[in-house]
């Protein structure tokens, strides 16, 4: 199939770096052994710290990507429990007059698969926005605005219609626990420009964490270094970053001071031991990140005129508009991925509608129109639109029929969904893929073989805007070349590529 | 010999990568001055790993891009499509391979991706090719052989001659020995994963005889704790966790009696041929043990999704599990690789993965099946004869209960209709699932929705309150009250599939999507009293209903499910003898009556206590079929040509197994057996060497080859191939106890080498490839929380039970979707146990220990990361954790030095090193820590008690405290 001469393919199995070589089989010898084994951009990264005496290799230090980058991050909005594509963005005229009949449908959800329901029709109206004339649900008035810098996804699917191995698929690419996040991904590739904020952070929805909790933040096989970090937008931002009540910042300096010295005197005679150098820069890093994430944090700094644009006055848009604003600040910081839910927990308080479609999702796009409206706005008049990548989406969509006998409910659908994109190097105002007349499962286009945009495609295009080759970054872990989009060659979606 | 004298002068000989890397940047005349020792490329180590990275993706087993196969001596040498040859023996002039990778033109310079080869490469390719290019077995696959000790001067011990040996090629000097004190922490934390004490170093400094590190070795392979921090090394290969994984990721009730056991084992010096028979088919053993059968709880350790989206291919996905992690821990061999096409490194074609698939196939999958274990027969034979007394009982109150009911009835209305009001059912209890079924599943390995009572007695589909209009099925369990010995017919119907069983036994099946109006009957022969009944049923979709009765002697169609129109029978039946049993039975009947159906109920609630393991069980004797999968692709056809049988890799050459036919009523297929011997069996050379490789590595922080789960030609190949063959030759001599050989382990000197540095030794081995000294390493995850508790003194060291749950902060627990689900509070000495204790859940993973690189919980990890990090210094400086640790650890040095006296700073700060380094503390250090005391006291106004606990938490966050000498 592939000529050797091919470079997207031939050499896409088993082979690894040395670094990677490194990992596998351990990381317990000493940073000077390791000199020995790894390449020449490693050496470059055993720069001496401010002190002068602690080398820390930071393992998460910038590192060059395959080619220019288009986006040098991404804010993942994560609409937990999977958002109706036929209620938001998919306009289906001709389901609104199937209301209430019984037709024949293939769907497969939490209640299994059937061959036909009672159509739902579309909750909300549609109108028509933008110069692109996309047409848009009435749960978007501020969003809607924006369509002219988005690309929208229409035929997405997934391989689970049930929330535990879709939320993992999403977010790590397998529907297996065990495998690093997109988050770590990206970190792995690129390292982070800023070492006092963790880059890959993630902020839950207030009702609580996402099904199968720390599994969609793990780094899975990679080091711990690569795992997502919670950072809160109320109290301290990170676990452990504040000292306790009864410990002063100045008793935490007077003690670190002390702590160095000790660790100085221990490691005049075990001098070639750069971990033991590398311990005593990262509690100097530690006492950074106490000063600086704070900072990061902090909305007092942003205008009046800012919050009002998030809606963080309003009770309703208060929470999510925090959290879009904290992620502005952290990308213009250098994080490198950002990942917001929308909603957690269980049934209603996400996007999960089994029961009563309107009111919850009234409730959850009533919540983050508003500030994800107000993220697209701040992130372009800033500039930083151009460098971040915006992807909106849940773990899959919602069937166009009715789940239960009576009720305007719907279950989940892995056959065809949308998500969006915007930023960082994508066109706007552009709509790829369908689903059929129904809006259940996709139809168009056939990428990498199979029909519609499989969540593989979705995050070989978030890696290919990172700079990094989706088929070329992997792992070495269990005798293979582990990649994020697994052993088949898979082709980010260009027709969205600016 | 003659190849040397092939080699051209100017070559830079046999030097270590570095001097060798600045030879090639300086030029070749650098290398004058330079210890030469001229000797042939090593094709093991410099040419095998360099062709299969960065070659055998296109030129190897599974694909021969331009008819180029780099993997074998006859096809690398023979003519390619192109009429050019790929290598040419002794002519590197000739060999297309060189003038490929060496090609500036990037279309045409080999590898097409990645980076080239270096100068170092591809010199030493162009060597061996001079030499005559000579392929040698892989190392691994080469058949074991004890190899001779080397002849070194001065090495009394085998291992040391080995070392020695390889250092002396090098030109390095043999390492100085390690100072006591040091050598005391290593072997205490590497045996137990604890300190030592600081009566132990007392000990060992006063001893000053010959044997006394031996002594030491002794005493602490005879501590329990040994047991612990070893079995722990083997819980990361096994991937062992309390939890599921997935959605709910639910508790594994039992999986801890597995933890137990390796502990057991471990502390007893069981066999390893024993310990690998134990958990791959202790369940075939004859007779097996209680030990026996927890040890097979290792296929119940793994993720197990209980809602997959795709059953097929979760059938195999749990399999591929335990083919990785069996291939990897026992054989370290990589033969996951080989599910989806051959494996594109090692010969390890697609039917040889299906082959080893097969004789797991066979197994009951779940997450947890368990099985009664008891503690002797006698223990086992009086659990029984509770079980039937318990029964009998039952049975009796039961006939005494429905005697006087039959009576009322029949006194009170005309008999015919008298039964249809009654159930004869009782302690009917109903699960209901949600699924896409279009036959009946096997209902025990899924995850039920709903469970609870069946008020009404009767099988009713409707009786879940979650109820869906479709896609669902029941189980109900319960007991069949028959009334007295003799035949009775059973009439069953249903849309869609069902089937009833009685006493464990299907009496009618009638399975798959079908309507109702055409009931199944059977007749069967039943002894009076109260047999177990279930009933299974799913519904598909459109209409669905369920009809079952039952005729007997004496009466006819009873009905056995809720009718149309009938709602609570036994409710009825309760509230007409409530309003009417004095009236018919006369008062005393009456309180006769209710009498007897207390002591039933009370009976029933009455349970036989037994305790049960989590083990492998098979579908029966016979095994279905396996078929080599197109792509891996679980809904692959399966052609009869794709039919494998077991079978060991071919590339061990190994006798096939022959697998004896199962004996009548046998319950597993043996198949298990027979790869478990094998396993241990003189016949397969890579289990001793994987096993002696990780106990090496598990002493001194590397195995000899570094990939120590992969052993196959992407692993990295053995710095010392004789010592690691010595090694499994005498682990099997030595009868596969391991104690002899962590023994024999350490009393060498290079165990107990000094960690100090050599600039020159590292200059020219940097890698430490030589063990020109014992390297340091940072304590795991669970030592570094031992070690805290054991500095606070607070630390417990209770042994075995279910997990412990440690405090987790809010904030973690906020990432869960319920926070706190499946997660306890354990009381303070619980929590001050092992970590090995601590309850391991997939999603939520004790802060401290995630932080610090606890193993992977989902997939099999022989190595451990060691990462630096600043979020291990947050929670080391600020976390609750530490600070209360912190606290207690202060208090306790206050205890030990005499109390809250002011004076005692000195002696404090003292005492505090002294626990928390185990050695002797310099005058220096102690005015150091007083200093810090003091200025926390005076410039901060921080109180006395308060300063010293700030001076304990940064004792514990000392360098010298997590990391090893």
């Amino acid at each position: 199939m592939h000529t050797p001469a091919d470079p997207s393919g031939a050499g896409s199995f088993c082979r690894r770096t040395r670094r990677e070589l490194f990992w596998e089989a351990g990381a317990s010898f000493t940073g000077l052994a390791l000199a020995g084994l790894l390449d020449q951009p490693f050496f470059a990264r055993q720069t001496r710290a401010a002190d002068g005496v602690a080398a820390f290799a930071n393992p998460l230090a910038a590192k060059p990507p395959h080619f220019a980058p288009k986006a040098k991050s991404v804010i993942f909005l994560f609409m937990y429990g999977g958002p109706s594509q036929v209620d938001t963005f998919d306009y289906k005229p001709k389901l609104y007059g199937l209301d209430g009949q019984t037709i024949e449908v293939k769907t497969k959800g939490r209640g299994g698969e059937k061959n036909q329901g009672r159509v739902v029709g579309p909750k909300w109206k549609f109108k028509q926005y933008g110069a692109c004339g996309k047409w848009v649900s009435d749960l978007f008035p501020h969003l809607s605005n924006h369509v002219d810098d988005i690309a929208f996804l229409h035929s997405m699917t997934a391989d689970s219609p049930i929330h535990g191995s879709a939320m993992l698929q999403m977010n790590s690419g397998k529907i297996q626990s065990g495998a690093p996040c997109l988050g770590s991904w990206a970190n792995y590739g690129l390292g982070s420009v800023n070492e006092n904020l963790p880059g890959f952070v993630v902020m839950l929805d207030p009702t609580g964490g996402p099904i199968s909790g720390a599994k969609n933040w793990s780094s899975g096989y990679m080091p711990a270094t690569y795992q997502g970090t919670l950072l809160r937008s109320k109290g301290a931002p990170i676990l452990d970053l504040a000292p306790p009540d009864d410990m002063s910042l100045e008793s935490q300096r007077v003690m670190l001071d002390a702590l160095r010295e000790a660790n100085t005197a221990h490691l005049l005679p075990r001098g070639d031991n750069t971990e033991l150098a590398a311990r005593i820069a990262s509690y100097e890093l530690a006492w950074k990140m106490q000063e600086h994430a704070p900072e990061a944090v902090d909305l007092t700094r942003e205008t009046e005129e800012t919050k009002q644009l998030y809606g963080i006055e309003n009770p309703r848009t208060a929470d999510f508009g925090r959290r879009c604003l904290l992620a502005r600040r952290l990308v213009e910081r250098g994080v490198r991925f950002v990942q917001l839910y929308s909603g957690g927990a269980h049934n209603d308080d996400n996007w999960d509608a089994h029961g009563d479609l309107e009111k919850n999702h009234n409730f959850h796009a009533g919540n983050t129109d508003q500030p994800i409206a107000a993220l697209l706005t701040d992130l372009k008049r800033t500039g930083l639109l151009e460098s971040t990548l915006v992807v909106w989406g849940g773990e899959f969509g919602r069937q166009p029929t009715a789940e239960y006998a009576a009720g305007t409910g719907r279950d989940h659908n892995a056959y065809g969904f949308t998500m969006w994109m915007a930023g960082g190097g994508i066109k706007g105002g552009v709509s790829v893929g369908e689903t059929d007349e129904l809006g259940a499962a996709a139809i168009a286009p056939v990428h990498d073989g199979r029909t519609g945009f499989h969540v593989k495609s979705l995050h070989a295009t978030i890696l290919h805007q990172l700079g990094l080759d989706p088929n070329r970054l992997s792992y070495f872990f269990g005798g293979l070349d582990q990649k994020l989009v697994g052993v088949e060659h898979v082709e980010p979606i260009r027709e969205i590529l600016a | 010999m003659l190849k040397e004298s092939l080699r051209p002068a100017t070559a830079p000989a046999r030097l270590g990568w570095t001097a060798r890397l600045a030879a090639i940047v300086g030029g070749v005349a650098c290398v004058i001055g330079l210890p030469l020792q001229a000797a042939p490329v090593d094709f093991s180590r410099e040419i095998q790993p360099l062709l299969a990275r960065k070659c055998f993706a296109c030129h190897g087993p599974d694909k021969q891009e331009g008819g180029l196969r780099l993997d074998q001596s006859a096809s690398a040498l023979a003519e390619l499509e192109s009429g050019g040859r790929g290598i040419v023996a002794g002519d590197k002039e000739a060999s297309l391979i060189l003038e490929r990778i060496t090609a500036t033109d990037p279309d045409i310079r080999m590898p097409p991706e990645g980076p080239r080869l270096t100068p170092a490469q591809v010199d030493a390719l162009g060597h061996w090719i001079e030499e005559g290019a000579a392929w040698q077995e892989h190392w691994a696959f080469r058949p074991l052989l004890r190899p001779a000790v080397p002849a070194v001067e001065n090495a009394p011990h085998p291992i040391d001659a080995f070392i020695r040996a390889g250092l002396a090629r090098r030109g390095l000097p043999i390492p100085q020995p390690a100072d006591k004190t040091a050598l005391l922490r290593r072997a205490t934390y590497d045996l137990t994963g604890l300190p030592p004490t600081q009566a132990e170093l007392k000990d060992f400094l006063a001893d000053e005889s010959p044997q006394a590190f031996e002594k030491v070795v002794d005493r602490l392979l005879a501590s329990p704790h040994y047991g612990e921090q070893w079995a722990r090394h083997w819980l990361d290969l096994v991937r062992y966790a309390d939890t599921n994984s997935f959605e709910r990721d639910g508790a594994k009730p039992h999986a801890w009696r597995y933890r137990d056991y390796l502990i057991r084992s471990f502390n007893a010096d069981k066999p390893f041929d024993q310990l690998t028979i134990e958990q791959i088919a202790g369940d075939e053993l004859p007779e097996p043990s209680n030990d026996a059968l927890i040890a097979t709880g290792y296929y119940r350790l793994g993720v197990w999704d209980d809602e997959p989206a795709d059953r097929a291919q979760f059938r195999y996905d749990w399999l591929d599990d335990i083919v990785a992690t069996t291939g990897q821990t026992f054989l370290g061999l990589t033969v996951n690789c080989a599910r989806c096409h051959d494996h594109k490194i090692d010969p390890i074609p697609q039917r040889d993965y299906y082959s080893m698939l097969s004789f797991f196939q066979n197994i009951v999958q779940g997450p947890s099946v368990e099985r009664p274990i008891f503690a002797s027969a006698e223990v086992r034979a009086e659990h029984d004869a509770r079980v039937e007394d318990r029964q009998r009982r039952i049975d009796a109150a039961q006939q005494a209960v429905t005697a006087i009911e039959t009576a009322f009835l029949a006194a009170r209305d005309n008999p015919a209709a008298a039964p249809t009001e009654s159930s004869d059912l009782d302690d009917l209890a109903f699960r209901f699932y949600r699924d896409t079924w279009t036959k009946l599943p096997d209902f025990d390995s899924l995850k039920a929705e709903d469970v609870g009572p069946v008020a009404s007695q009767h099988f009713n589909i409707t009786v879940a309150p979650s109820l869906r209009p479709d896609a669902f099925g029941y189980v109900f369990t319960g007991f069949l009250k028959v009334p007295a010995d003799g035949d009775y017919t059973f009439t069953l119907d249903s849309d869609d599939g069902s089937r009833l069983s009685i006493d464990g036994k299907t009496v009618v099946e009638y399975d798959g999507i079908h309507g109702i109006g055409q009931p199944k009957t059977a007749t069967v022969s039943l002894k009076a009293g109260r047999l177990p009944i279930r009933l299974d049923y799913f519904q598909w979709e459109h209409r669905k209903g369920l009809s079952v009765a039952w005729t007997g002697p004496g009466f006819e169609n009873r009905p056995l499910s809720t009718g149309k129109k009938k709602g609570e029978q036994a409710t009825k039946l309760a509230e007409a003898i409530a309003a009417e049993g004095e009236k018919i039975l006369g008062a005393d009947g009456k309180r006769d009556y209710d009498a007897k159906v207390a002591a039933l109920e009370a009976l029933k609630k009455e349970t036989v206590p037994v305790e049960v393991a989590s083990v492998v069980t098979e579908q029966g004797a016979q095994a279905p079929e396996t078929f080599v999968l197109y792509r891996g692709n679980p809904h692959a056809e399966t052609k009869p040509e794709n039919r494998v049988e077991p079978a060991f890799p071919g590339i061990l050459k190994a006798k096939q197994p022959v697998i004896p036919t199962p004996a009548p009523g046998a319950t597993s297929t043996g198949r298990r057996t027979a790869l478990a011997q094998w396993l241990v069996s003189p016949e397969n050379q890579l289990t001793p060497r994987v096993l002696a490789n990780r106990i090496w590595q598990y002493h001194f922080g590397r195995g000899i080859a570094r990939s120590s789960s992969n052993f196959g030609m992407m692993g990295d190949p053995p710095t010392h191939p004789e010592l690691l063959d010595w090694l499994a030759t005498e682990l099997i001599s030595g009868g596969w106890h391991l104690k002899p050989l962590h023994r024999q382990i350490m009393l060498s000197q290079a165990y107990q080498a000094a960690s100090t540095g050599d600039a020159t030794a590292s200059a020219s081995d940097p890698l430490n490839d030589s063990f020109w000294r014992f390297d340091m390493r940072r304590l795991a995850a669970e030592e570094i929380r031992d070690a805290i508790h054991v500095a606070s003194g607070d630390f417990n060291p209770k042994m075995e039970g279910p997990g412990v749950f440690v405090d987790i902060p809010k904030e973690v627990l906020a990432g869960q979707s319920v926070p706190g689900s499946g997660w306890g509070s354990s009381p303070a000495e619980e929590q001050a146990r092992r970590s090995v204790y601590i309850h391991v859940k997939r999603s939520l993973i004790t802060p401290i220990l995630a932080d610090f690189d606890l193993a992977d919980t989902d997939t099999t990890c022989p190595v451990r990361f060691t990462t630096t990090q600043p979020t291990q210094a947050l929670g080391m400086m600020n976390g609750a954790f530490l600070h209360k640790q912190a606290r207690a650890f202060a208090a306790r040095v206050k205890r030990e030095v005499g109390g809250v006296d002011a004076d005692n700073t000195q002696a404090e700060v003292r005492r505090a090193l002294e626990i928390a380094l185990t050695r002797q503390v310099s005058a220096e250090e102690v005015a150091r820590g007083v200093a810090l005391v003091d200025t926390l006291e005076n410039a901060d106004g921080v109180g006395p008690t308060r300063s010293l606990e700030l001076f304990c938490l940064m004792v514990l966050n000392l360098n010298e405290f997590i990391y090893l000498d």
